[in-house]
C-alpha cells in the first residue's frame, strides 16, 4: 500500500470510528424451567453496560436485580398455584437503538422473557416496533421519561418514570419568579436532551420569558465544559437550563458558579442532585429545580428501600430514581403476573398492572406509584425539588389525567 | 472582547492537551509506522493512575503526575514487547488490529476493575487569577504551562540528546540507522515509553477540569488521529500546531457560529486536508 493511499484509508477509518467507537461485550443464554409447583421465569434487560452510559445502565439493572433477589428470597410469587421465581438475562446494547432491538428480540425468542426492560428512549422506540406483534409478543418495561413513548399507542408498553413534560410548568414558573426572564441553554445534545430543550423553550416563552442562544454540547463527548459555559454566560442569563448525566452536569454548574453566575438552574431529570452533590460543593446547587433525591423522597417505602440498597450494593453510589423506580416496577410486574395467573400472556398481565401497582406492599414502594393509566404509564403523585440554602424543598408536579 | 479572550484561553488549554496526546501518537507512527489505536486507552489509564496516587496515597498533584508518567512509560514498553514487537514483520494491518485489541482490553479492564463510575479529581489549584481583566482558572494555567514545558523538553530531547536523535534517525531511515549501529529495538521501546508518558501527563492535566471514566479516552483518541492526519503523520511540529489549530477552531467555531459547527469543524478540516494535501500539512514526505 502506498503511503498516500494508506493515509487516506486511515483517515476514512478514523471518520467511521468517530460515528460510534464502542466497546463490545455481551453475554447471555439461560432457560426457563417449569417443574412441578415451581418455575423460573426469565426477565430480560437490554441497556448500556459498557461505554459512557454504563453507570446509568448499571443503575437501572441494579433496580430490577434488587427486586428479583427480594422476590426469590421470599420463595417467589404464586402464579396460578405455581411458585414463580425470576432470573435476569441482561444484555449490553451500548445505548444504541438497533442493538436494543436485536437484544430484545433475542431475549424474547431465545430466553423466552415475557418482559424486557429497556432504559433508554431510542431503544424503547425501536422495540415498540415489534413487541406487540406475533410471533413473539412481550411486555416492554420502558424506563425513560420521554412522553412520546405513550403516544406510540403500544398495548404492551409500561412506561415507568414520571413523564418529563409534567415538570415544565412548575420548573419554569419557580425559576422565572425567583430569578428573572432570561433563560440560557447548555443542555446535553442527546436525542433526549433535544426533546427536553424544545419543551422547556416552549414553556419558557409561553410564560413570557426570553430564551437565549442554545449552547448545548454532548455531555458524554466533551473534553472541556468551560467553552459552552463562557458563551452562555456572555449573554447574561438569569436562569440556565442544564442537564445530562449527573456528573458532567455537576461540572457545568460548578463552572458557571466559578465564573460568577448567581442565577438559578433548571436541571433536566436525567441529572440527580444526590449524585451531583458528591461531585461539586452543594452550595453551587442552590437555586436549582430538578427531581427529588431518592434518599429523602417522601414515598411509603423509601426508607426500607434505601436501607436494602445500602446493604446489597452500598459503596460510593447513592441510590437514584433509576434504581428505585425499576425496583418498584419489577415488583409491580411480578404482582401483576400473580394477579393475572399467567407469566406469558402479555394482555392478561398488562390488564393486571393497574391493580397490582396499588397492591404491592408498602416496603416495595420507594415512590408513590399507585396505578397505571390507560395508555400504560405508571402513575402516582410526583414530587420534584427546589434547592434552597442546601435543603431540598418539595415542589408539586401535576399528575397524568 | 472579554468573551474572545476567555475563549482564547479555553482554546489554548484544550489545544495543549490535544497537542500532548497527538505528540505521543505521531512519535509512535513516525518510528514504527503503526497507528496506535490504543493511545486513548493509555491516556485513560494514566488518569486513573494519577487519581489513585492522589486519593489512595495522598501524594501531591505534581508528584502523582510524574508517577503516572513513569508507570505508563513502563506500560508502553510492555505493550511494545508483548504486542507490537512480535508483529513487526507482519503486514501493517496486523499491528492495527493488535492496537484495537489493546484498546478494547484496556477499556473493558478499567470498567471491570474500577467500575463504570465517573470519578472527579480535585485540583489543588481551585482559585483563579485575573489577567488583563479576565479571570483565568489556575488549573487551566497549569495545563498550559506544563504542556508547554513538556513540549519544549521533548523538542530538546529529540534534537539535542543522542537517544533523542536515534529516534529521529530511525524515523528518517530505518535501514540506514541500523547500519550505523542504532538499536531499533531500543528505540521502539523508548518511543512507546515516551508516547505513553505523554498521554499520562495530558490525561492527568485534564482530569481536574473533566471526569475520569473508562471511556474518557475515546473522543480524545479520535481527535488526536484527526490532528496527526491534519498535521502530517509522524511530524512533531504538525502534532503541536494541529492540536492548537483544532482546539481553537472548535472553540471559536462554537462561539461565533454554533455549537454544532464547533463539533463538526475539526472533521471538516480533516476532509479538506485529505482532499487537497493527503500527506498532511507538515509532512516530511515519508
Amino acid at each position: 500500500m502506498s503511503n498516500r493511499v494508506f493515509r487516506v484509508a486511515l483517515g476514512v477509518i478514523v471518520l467511521v470510528l468517530m460515528s460510534g467507537l464502542a466497546v463490545a461485550c455481551g453475554g447471555g443464554g439461560g432457560s426457563g424451567d417449569g417443574g412441578s409447583g415451581k418455575q423460573t421465569v426469565n426477565i430480560g434487560y437490554s441497556g448500556p453496560l459498557s461505554g459512557p452510559a454504563a453507570l446509568y445502565g448499571e443503575n437501572a439493572l441494579n433496580g430490577v436485580k434488587l427486586a428479583v433477589d427480594e422476590i426469590n428470597k421470599n420463595g417467589g410469587v404464586d402464579v396460578d398455584g405455581t411458585a414463580t421465581e425470576f432470573k435476569i438475562e441482561a444484555l449490553d446494547d451500548k445505548y444504541l437503538p438497533n442493538e436494543a432491538a436485536t437484544n430484545a428480540r433475542r431475549l424474547a425468542q431465545q430466553s423466552e422473557t415475557p418482559v424486557v426492560f429497556v432504559p433508554h428512549s431510542g431503544g424503547i422506540f425501536a422495540v415498540q416496533g415489534f413487541n406487540a406483534k406475533p410471533p413473539t409478543e412481550f411486555i416492554l418495561a420502558a424506563y425513560s421519561s420521554v412522553p412520546e413513548i405513550l403516544e406510540a399507542d403500544n398495548p404492551n408498553t409500561i412506561m415507568i418514570p414520571p413523564r418529563f413534560d409534567n415538570y415544565m410548568e412548575p420548573f419554569v414558573k419557580t425559576e422565572m419568579d425567583k430569578f428573572g426572564k432570561k433563560l440560557g441553554l447548555i443542555p446535553t445534545k442527546s436525542e433526549y436532551g433535544i426533546q427536553w430543550t424544545k419543551q422547556v423553550t416552549a414553556e419558557w416563552e409561553k410564560q413570557g420569558g426570553e430564551v437565549l442562544k442554545n449552547n448545548g454540547v454532548d455531555y458524554t463527548s466533551t473534553t472541556d465544559y468551560a467553552s459552552p459555559v463562557t458563551q452562555a454566560l456572555n449573554e447574561d442569563p438569569d436562569v440556565l437550563f442544564v442537564g445530562g448525566p449527573s456528573q458532567p452536569t455537576a461540572l457545568v454548574i460548578e463552572e458557571a458558579r466559578k465564573r460568577g453566575f448567581e442565577g438559578g438552574f433548571i436541571v433536566m431529570d436525567q441529572a440527580k442532585f444526590e449524585e451531583m452533590e458528591t461531585f461539586t460543593d452543594k452550595k453551587n446547587l442552590n437555586g436549582s429545580v430538578g427531581v427529588f433525591p431518592t434518599i429523602d423522597y417522601p414515598g411509603p417505602g423509601t426508607d426500607q428501600f434505601v436501607k436494602y440498597y445500602e446493604e446489597k450494593i452500598g459503596g460510593e453510589r447513592p441510590p437514584t430514581s433509576e434504581v428505585a423506580l425499576n425496583y418498584q416496577a419489577m415488583h409491580i410486574i411480578a404482582q401483576a403476573m400473580a394477579d393475572a395467573g399467567s407469566v406469558d400472556d402479555p394482555k392478561a398481565i398488562m390488564e393486571a398492572v393497574d391493580g397490582a401497582a396499588g397492591e404491592i406492599k408498602d416496603e416495595y414502594r420507594p415512590y408513590g406509584i399507585d396505578g397505571m393509566t390507560d395508555d400504560g404509564h405508571l402513575n402516582g403523585p410526583v414530587i420534584a425539588t427546589q434547592v434552597e440554602d442546601g435543603k431540598y424543598t418539595e415542589l408539586k408536579v401535576p399528575q397524568d389525567q | 472582547m472579554s468573551l474572545f479572550f476567555q475563549q482564547l484561553i479555553n482554546g489554548i488549554s484544550l489545544g495543549s492537551v490535544y497537542g500532548l496526546v497527538a505528540l505521543g501518537l505521531t512519535l509512535v507512527f513516525g518510528v514504527l509506522r503503526i497507528p496506535n489505536f490504543s493511545h486513548g486507552a493509555l491516556y485513560m489509564v494514566g488518569a486513573y493512575v494519577t487519581y489513585f496516587s492522589l486519593t489512595s496515597f495522598g501524594l501531591p498533584y505534581i508528584v502523582a503526575i510524574a508517577i503516572s508518567a513513569v508507570v505508563l512509560a513502563g506500560m508502553g514498553v510492555v505493550l511494545e514487547r508483548l504486542v507490537f514487537h512480535p508483529l513487526r514483520d507482519m503486514p501493517h494491518t496486523h499491528a492495527m488490529i493488535g492496537s484495537i485489541g489493546v484498546l478494547l482490553f484496556l477499556t473493558s479492564g478499567a470498567q471491570l476493575l474500577f467500575g463504570a463510575d465517573f470519578r472527579r479529581l480535585k485540583s489543588p489549584l481551585e482559585g483563579s487569577i485575573s489577567l488583563f481583566g479576565i479571570g483565568i482558572n489556575q488549573q487551566r494555567l497549569l495545563v498550559i504551562v506544563t504542556s508547554l514545558v513538556v513540549m519544549a523538553g521533548l523538542y530538546l530531547f529529540l534534537k539535542k540528546t543522542v537517544p533523542g536523535q536515534t529516534i529521529e534517525a530511525i524515523e528518517q531511515d530505518r535501514v540506514g540507522a541500523s547500519l550505523v549501529g542504532i538499536d531499533a529495538n531500543r528505540v521502539s521501546m523508548m518511543t512507546f515509553a515516551i508516547s505513553a508518558a505523554l498521554a499520562a501527563v495530558a490525561a492527568s492535566l485534564v482530569a481536574p477540569i473533566n471526569l475520569i471514566s473508562p471511556t474518557m479516552g475515546d473522543v480524545v483518541n479520535l481527535k488526536a488521529f484527526a490532528i496527526i492526519i491534519l498535521g502530517g503523520m509522524g511530524s512533531v511540529p504538525g502534532a503541536i500546531i494541529g492540536g492548537f489549530a483544532l482546539a481553537l477552531a472548535e472553540t471559536f467555531g462554537s462561539t461565533y457560529v454554533s455549537s454544532d459547527f464547533g463539533e463538526l469543524v475539526g472533521f471538516l478540516f480533516l476532509v479538506v486536508v485529505l482532499a487537497i494535501r493527503p500527506s498532511g500539512l507538515f509532512s516530511k514526505g515519508v
